[in-house]
């Protein structure tokens, strides 16, 4: 039985996985653009999820609605977060951009228990149908949805990338930043613009998330901050593709770490990993070759 | 067509730029020379917006371009080969190409462009789908080159484009930079190879540590003496006397 466990652990592993992925793909790009981290990522997803479900429980609005409000709401939350945390300081000053967005998280945290004071607050379910069986396996239709929505986006924001002036423009400044600013590309713009995008993927993610589990806690902004920091790393700084396999792995190994060893060591296992990572492979498991590579080119350079 | 009047660029309390008045005239090549450390670089920025100067102004074609961002500046008809060259290194010889038009809206022109800078670069066609960090020093610094033109710059900062590349390929640098003069480019030089550089220049500035020091027409100097002022240091009574003087037209 233990071959159809690792089975099942694995489908089910993928399917939570897929949001960890949503959320490592917008850490990524600010991450990319930036070169520091953002703290208040997690929370801003937060901040767009209280307000989506504010509107539900007030005005009882359609859960479409309640996505558009979740979209819009980290959007501007994210956009408020890069004037304040971001813009002010060069890229020089990392610890300050990061206090910064620790403290701001504080403040949206704050501002939330404002909006919503219940510790627990029901949130527009997804998809109400019994589960699917597949042979012997069992799936969620709602973590389908996940998953696909997962696959929509992450090929939107490739395609993106790779084939649009405003996707040139992103990667010009991730690679190279000063050169950007010399071919003529408005570095800040683009800065501000993948900020509010990795934002509002980040919104569709807490949506998601909070839509399976029809409910949410503002805890749900630590949470995201960390499962998108960890899937990040795991994936290796700055890739889309690595995003995407980072957050999958991390969702496989969480739910065997459930299966097997108790629901407990469940959230540790993200908190270890991160551990071990920044020990042992700072550049991440993926993100080793592209580090090699840029640091050969810094070498010749 | 580019008009420096008293630039001063500091780097937090230090002064890099202490001064700097010069000029570039249309459809020539103007040459810059100095020591390590003479302040070249910064007033490349300077020029580009990439650096705010504290003090002074900068106009280009007769506007005033001081403290402009550095994409204002490359609308205004600029493009800077920066010191080190600065290829988009995770990024194929074709997409630096793309970036290096990036505020161009005329697509189908753009492509043609990159055909013939193809034509002028064969190695670039060749490796066009490589990454350009992958490029040996020599082809990066093509790609720079080309990457600067595909803004269709009418005035083409160099920043010691020769720098760490073999003999030969120094040579072809600067055929290229006779060729792209001749089709109408204006060109200003940063070099440390005065020999090359005095071949190819119809203006020369010479600047040390912050300031311009003298400034002339390579035919009307030995070379040994702008070698020796360059790099053996003049002293303060002999320099300056020439800076305002020759400032060509
Ligand atoms: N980012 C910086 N921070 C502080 N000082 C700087 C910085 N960049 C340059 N400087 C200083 O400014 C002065 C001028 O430097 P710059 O790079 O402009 O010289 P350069 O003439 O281009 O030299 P080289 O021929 O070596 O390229 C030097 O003393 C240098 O140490
Ligand atoms: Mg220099």
């Amino acid at each position: 039985m233990v071959a159809l466990d690792l089975a099942q652990n694995t489908l089910d592993g993928l399917m939570v996985g897929s949001s960890y992925a949503l959320l490592a793909i917008g850490f990524t790009l600010i991450f990319g653009v930036m070169r520091r981290l953002n703290l208040a990522y997690g929370p801003t997803i937060m901040a767009g999820v209280y307000l989506g479900t504010a509107a539900f429980i007030s005005l009882g609005a359609p859960i479409l609605v309640v996505l558009a409000i979740v979209i819009l709401g980290a959007s501007l939350v994210g956009l408020y977060v890069e004037r304040l945390c971001f813009r002010p300081f060069g890229e020089g000053a990392r610890t300050a951009s990061m206090v910064a967005s620790f403290a701001l998280w504080m403040q949206i945290e704050e501002a939330a228990m404002h909006l919503l004071p219940r510790h627990m607050n029901p949130f527009p379910a997804l998809v109400a149908s019994a589960p699917l069986e597949i042979g012997p396996l069992m799936l969620r239709a709602d973590h389908l949805v996940m998953l696909a929505a997962t696959l929509l986006i992450a090929g939107a924001a490739t395609y993106l990338l790779a084939r649009t002036k405003l996707g040139l423009a992103i990667r010009a400044v991730i690679d190279q930043p000063r050169a950007a600013a010399i071919v003529g590309i408005d570095v800040e713009r683009v800065m501000m613009l993948t900020f509010v995008l990795a934002s509002a993927i980040g919104g569709i993610a807490g949506f998601l998330i909070a839509a399976t589990d029809a409910q949410v806690t503002a805890m749900i902004g630590m949470w995201a901050t960390t499962k998108g920091l960890v899937a990040m790393m795991l994936g290796g700084l700055g890739s889309v593709k690595g995003a995407i396999a980072g957050g999958l792995l991390l969702g496989v190994l969480e739910a065997h770490a459930q299966w097997f060893l108790g629901p407990q060591v469940r959230d540790m296992v993200a908190w270890g990993l991160l551990f071990v990572l920044l020990a042992f492979w700072p550049g991440g498991l993926m993100g080793a070759k592209a580090l090699d590579r840029t640091m050969a080119v810094g070498r010749r350079v | 067509m580019l008009d420096v009047q008293d630039i001063v660029t500091a780097y937090g309390k230090i002064e890099a730029l202490k001064g700097v008045s010069l000029a570039v005239a249309e459809g020539r090549i103007t040459c810059l020379l100095g020591p390590n450390g003479a302040g070249k670089t910064t007033l490349m920025y300077s020029i580009a917006g990439v650096l705010k100067p504290r003090r002074g102004t900068i106009r280009l074609g007769g506007v005033d371009i001081t403290g402009q961002s550095p994409s204002a500046v490359v609308a205004r008809g600029l493009a800077l080969v920066p010191e080190n060259r600065l290829v988009f290194p995770q990024m194929s010889v074709a997409e630096n190409l793309e970036a290096g038009a990036y505020q161009r809206r005329d697509a189908a022109e753009v492509a043609t462009d990159i055909e013939r800078m193809y034509a002028r670069f064969p190695r670039l066609k060749e490796r066009h789908a490589q990454l350009a960090g992958t490029l040996s020093g020599g082809e990066q610094q093509m790609l720079a080159v080309a990457r600067a033109l595909m803004s269709r710059p009418r005035i083409l900062l160099m920043d010691e484009p020769s720098l760490g590349l073999a003999p030969l390929i120094v040579e072809e640098i600067f055929r290229i930079v006779a060729e792209l003069n001749k089709d109408g480019v204006t060109i200003f030089l940063v070099e440390q190879n005065v020999h090359m550089a005095l071949k190819v220049a119809h203006h020369f500035y010479l600047m040390e540590q912050g300031r311009v020091t003298f400034s002339g027409e390579p035919g009307k100097l030995a070379e040994d003496e702008v070698i020796q002022r360059a790099y053996l240091g003049t002293s303060r009574q002999t320099s300056g006397d020439t800076t305002s003087s020759h400032k060509p037209g």
